[in-house]
């Protein structure tokens, strides 16, 4: 594994995206598991009702906390001290991680048993768990498949997204030491025997934190296996680890995010297990942790605030469902993405965590820029514009491509000029005699050769419609129909509204 | 079991460390959003769901068949017994049914009274934290059975609340094969809201450690997108309504 | 009344059939439209690929235009949505903002004008073939013309709408991105016409040029006789045989 967490070879997205794109199978696993996942989450929230007003109360609860986010932070860690929790704040991963090690050690842990977390993905903590000797085992059933395949998630939700039956039934076998079919009861029915021994002798139960709500100083975790709660009952010590913007204010809020985040992420109306744990056992209980810690980690995040482009990055609730939206995520998985987070929000949360734009060259270039990540958002972050202002900060950044940089130029003296653009269409329309052939262009060569693998190109027609409208326009207003009054008056209507401020049409973008 | 003194004073050691860090953080904060430290409450107009949810309530009977449709859709099942003592016979039933080896119970007023231990004679029974000295994770692990009397329920999305106590293990409605969940009618609302508002109005000193929300059996579709039941929580999950 | 064409780079140089079309179907309802000669790209090469101070000049010649238009038209989504952009390029002046934003007022994409402005669902067409249609990306989910082009087609004689399936998944056009990624554009395009083939259409209509020149451009490649039209062309072929 490299320091990015990459497995998929290649050093741009490009690359890694076209080791995908040859791997017909991942392709078909993705494209199966984010389909239905997709549908899941369209018929979940046609079901639910008044879709768009929830998201935009989510995001409004979101945009609100993050805004306040140093008074809510701020409750949040008193409340939770004053429960009994051990509180830590972490600037960097590297002092995450060292806190936790730390605590891992006086613990005498020989085990940590882990339920899902991107936050310890980030960090790359199960590797210096292992290297003081801490057996960190991951005992979400995806999180598991992919712990002893040696990879990373490719996915938030669904992070074995890019694996068959087969290939599960592989390593599970040889987990086992026996041959095991290739069907999911069977596998999962191993897994739940073998991981039950390991909750029952693990010293520390390590989750990371969907919600930690500010007034009380509660964590919350939506799961549907149960490993969450096993990891929050049976060990000794409880770590937890949270981005410091997973707060939200008070338990009244987490109805709006309940609402939202299932059935964005599954389809689901409630997770399978939604746990509110408030501090360690109380004393006369007879489970759950007796030492509990939580690290809230910032490791890039505070970047985003104030920085009025990016700040409602830290919105995200990490549902997944702009993988799920995404045609390029579907085409191409999650490892193609070369960090820890993939998909769209992969796509601008990597390089804004680390506000080194022009490492990760051409992730951002990676988007269609179609908007769907946007539309399936549960919090509204309008993600496909990010994408462009990331594209733009590393041109600032004087990362961007010399020669791309020429074209824009010339782009941009052709386009303010009329003439000169009429100039160039017409030298198109002599140039290209070189090349159409019945009325298309099949050549692989410069900048068509992308384009030309899978498309013929067009030909320019002998006129432009600049070139005819002359004639056009005297046929028209030769035979011109009068204007319905009822509509001339509805026109006039509508400028004049403008005018006043009342009118003009809004975009959904 | 009490910490040893070294351990004791390294997380007061830590504690500290923590304290005097919290400042500089939060005011990191402060200052990227280019303001003046926040310290009092700010108004938070849109607090909790939209105000159209806030008013919206089933009646009871809705309530119940609305709970039973979305708990069976997750997996589980449902039956609606008149009383208490119909809960005790299906539940011992069921044992029989499965040939129940092991069952662990919460200790409830409501379950204490109720016979079920003699109601099954052929199962080992125990009942939470009735003894300092048992190991109860293992007890609650090694049960085919669990039985719990739900605090709360929710219709609109098929959950059930339990809340952790003394007397209410959390590994009692997650360690067993099988769960037992008893819902007393008047515990069953329409939405989450009104059990959320609850936790918001105890305030933190009055809260559990464990507050736990469950709809279902234990389920996973990490394998294909093929859903498993019973990964690592209970795999068979009855709601009874009881009332 | 002044309403001035938009006419695009792609429908100007490329598929001129398509701004013939809308001038002569708006004739018909008493709409002369106008076509300022200054006009030129809406920029959305330049902006898309982080290159904003082009994309400004771009705007710049857009802004000035069409300032005197009361309706600015035109028959992309695509184009009409980057109008949408420009009060953020000109966030920083004042003069230029005001202008933006008065600008985007009044842009309206083709469908959006006939069915919003002139209040038209039924152009009087004929049209007795098997269509599909593909929405695109800008002009659906961002601008949000979704119901117009479907209230249009519902009231052509003759005109058969199948569904597409994954109707709404980007067809892997996205500009400068089909040929940085061309690739994955490649794949996204290969499953979109793949999709149109399963609806066994005649006939792919959209209201986007550079989509419908891509999906087009795939479907010619794997020599697939689909006849893919704006539906401006279609309405106007429609009336024209009514």
């Amino acid at each position: 594994m490299s320091a990015t967490g990459t497995q998929a070879g290649g050093a741009t997205v490009k690359e890694r995206a076209e080791l995908a794109l040859n791997n017909d199978f991942l392709r078909k696993a993705v494209k199966f598991t984010t389909e239905r996942l997709r549908a899941g989450k369209e018929n979940a929230a046609a079901d639910h009702g008044n879709w768009d007003d929830w998201r935009e109360r989510g995001r409004q609860i979101r945009l609100h906390t993050i805004a306040h986010l140093d008074y809510y932070l701020n409750l949040f860690a008193d409340n939770a001290r004053a429960n009994g929790v051990h509180v830590h704040f972490a600037d960097t991963a590297a002092e995450a991680v060292k806190i936790s090690l730390d605590i891992a050690k006086h613990a005498q842990a020989k085990t940590v048993v882990k339920s899902k977390s991107m936050v310890t993905e980030e960090l790359h903590l199960n590797h210096a768990l292992e290297e003081i000797g801490v057996e960190a085992i991951e005992t979400d059933l995806g999180e598991y498949i992919i712990q002893l395949a040696g990879e990373t998630p490719s996915h938030i939700i669904i992070p074995a997204i890019h694996k068959n039956r087969y290939q599960i039934a592989e390593l599970l076998s040889a987990d086992a030491g026996e041959t095991l079919a290739p069907d999911t009861q069977v596998l999962a029915g191993f897994v739940r025997r073998k991981l039950r021994e390991k909750f029952l002798e693990a010293d520390i139960g390590m989750t990371g934190c969907n919600f930690a709500i500010a007034e009380t100083g509660s964590m919350v975790l939506f799961e549907n296996e149960g490993n969450a709660r096993m990891v929050t009952t049976v060990p000794k010590t409880q770590i937890t680890l949270m981005g410091m913007e997973r707060i939200i204010p008070s338990f009244a809020d987490l109805e709006v995010m309940a609402t939202l985040l299932p059935r964005s992420a599954t389809g689901q109306k409630l997770t399978v297990y939604m746990s509110g744990i408030t501090g360690p056992r109380r004393d006369a209980d007879a489970d759950g942790p007796e030492e509990m810690h939580i690290v809230i980690v910032d490791n890039g995040r505070s970047l985003q605030l104030g920085d009025p482009e990016f700040q409602e990055l830290l919105n995200c609730i990490r549902c997944g469902a702009c993988l799920n939206a995404c045609p390029v995520y579907r085409h191409i998985g999650g490892h193609a993405y070369g960090g820890t987070y993939s998909g769209p929000i992969g796509a601008v949360l990597t390089p804004a965590l680390k506000k080194n734009v022009a490492e990760w060259d051409d992730i951002a270039n990676a988007s269609s820029l179609c908007g769907a990540c946007y539309e399936a958002c549960p919090v509204k972050i309008p993600l496909h514009e990010m994408l462009i202002y990331l594209r733009r900060r590393k041109l600032e950044a004087g990362r961007g491509d010399k020669m791309e940089a020429l074209g824009m130029k010339g782009f941009a003296a052709v386009m303010s000029n009329a003439k000169r653009y009429r100039a160039v269409v017409k030298l198109g329309q002599l140039g290209q005699k070189l090349v159409v052939r019945d009325g298309g262009i099949r050549v692989k060569l410069g900048p068509l050769k992308g384009w030309n693998t899978y498309r013929v190109t067009p030909s320019l027609p002998k006129a432009s419609f600049r070139q005819q409208w002359k004639t056009m326009e005297e046929e028209i207003r030769h035979g011109l129909q009068d204007m319905d009054p009822a509509v001339k008056s509805r026109m006039e209507q509508i400028v004049k509204d403008r005018e006043s401020g009342k009118g003009g049409h809004g975009h959904h973008g | 079991m009490a910490k040893s003194e070294e351990h004791q004073s390294w997380l007061a050691e830590l504690d500290a460390k923590s304290r005097a860090k919290q400042a500089g953080f939060i005011d990191g904060i402060s200052g990227k959003l280019k303001r003046p430290r926040v310290t009092a409450p700010p108004a938070h107009p849109y607090r909790g769901a939209p105000d159209f949810w806030k008013a919206f309530e089933w009646p009871l009977e809705e309530r119940i068949a609305k709970f039973q449709a979305n708990f069976k859709a997750a997996g589980g099942h449902t039956e609606r017994l008149a009383s208490m003592e119909d809960a005790r016979a299906f539940i011992a039933g069921k044992a029989a049914e499965l040939s129940a080896r092991y069952v662990i119970r919460q200790n409830q007023p409501e379950l204490n009274g109720l016979g079920l231990e003699d109601a099954m004679p052929d199962a080992a029974f125990s009942v939470w934290n009735s003894d300092p000295q048992e190991h109860w994770k293992a007890r609650a692990a090694e049960a085919d059975f669990g039985i719990v009397v739900a605090d709360y329920a929710a219709a609109y999305t098929g959950s059930v609340t339990v809340l952790s106590s003394k007397d209410k293990g959390r590994s009692v409605s997650l360690l067993p094969t099988v769960l037992m969940v008893i819902i007393p009618l008047e515990r069953l609302h329409t939405r989450l809201g009104e059990i959320l508002i609850d936790f918001d109005r105890a305030g933190r000193e009055h809260l559990p450690a464990g507050i736990h929300f469950i709809s279902g059996p234990s389920r996973s579709a990490d394998i294909e997108n093929d859903l498993t039941i019973g990964v690592h929580g209970p795999g068979v999950v009855y709601a009874l309504l009881v009332g | 009344m002044k309403v001035s064409l938009f006419i695009t780079c792609l429908s100007d140089a490329l598929y001129p059939r398509v701004g013939e079309a809308m001038v002569r179907l708006l004739a018909k309802y008493g709409v002369a439209l106008e076509l300022p000669s200054v006009q030129t790209c809406c920029g959305q090469p330049a902006f898309n690929s982080g290159y904003w101070k082009e994309a400004r000049e771009s705007a710049s010649t857009i802004i000035a235009a069409f300032e005197d238009a009361d309706f600015v038209i035109s028959p992309s989504g695509s184009c009409t949505f980057m109008i949408h952009h420009y009060p953020k390029l000109f966030e920083d002046d004042p003069v230029m903002l005001e202008k933006a934003l008065q600008l985007q007022a009044k842009a309206y994409e083709f469908t959006q004008f006939l069915v919003q402005v002139l209040g038209v669902t039924d152009v009087g067409a004929q049209f007795p073939h098997k269509v599909t249609y593909h929405p695109s990306c800008h002009g659906s989910r961002l601008l949000g013309v979704k119901e117009e082009p479907l209230l249009l087609m519902e009231r052509v004689d003759g005109l058969e709408l199948v569904p597409l399936p994954f109707a709404n998944d980007c067809c892997g056009f996205g500009g400068t991105f089909a040929v940085k990624m061309s690739d994955i554009s490649g794949a996204m395009v290969t499953e979109k016409s793949d999709h149109v083939l399963e609806t066994e259409a005649e006939v792919l209509v959209g209201l986007d040029m550079a989509c419908l020149m891509n999906i087009a451009g795939n479907l010619r490649y794997r020599d697939k006789p689909v006849r893919v039209m704006h539906l401006a062309e279609l309405l106007y072929e429609g009336v024209k045989g009514a």
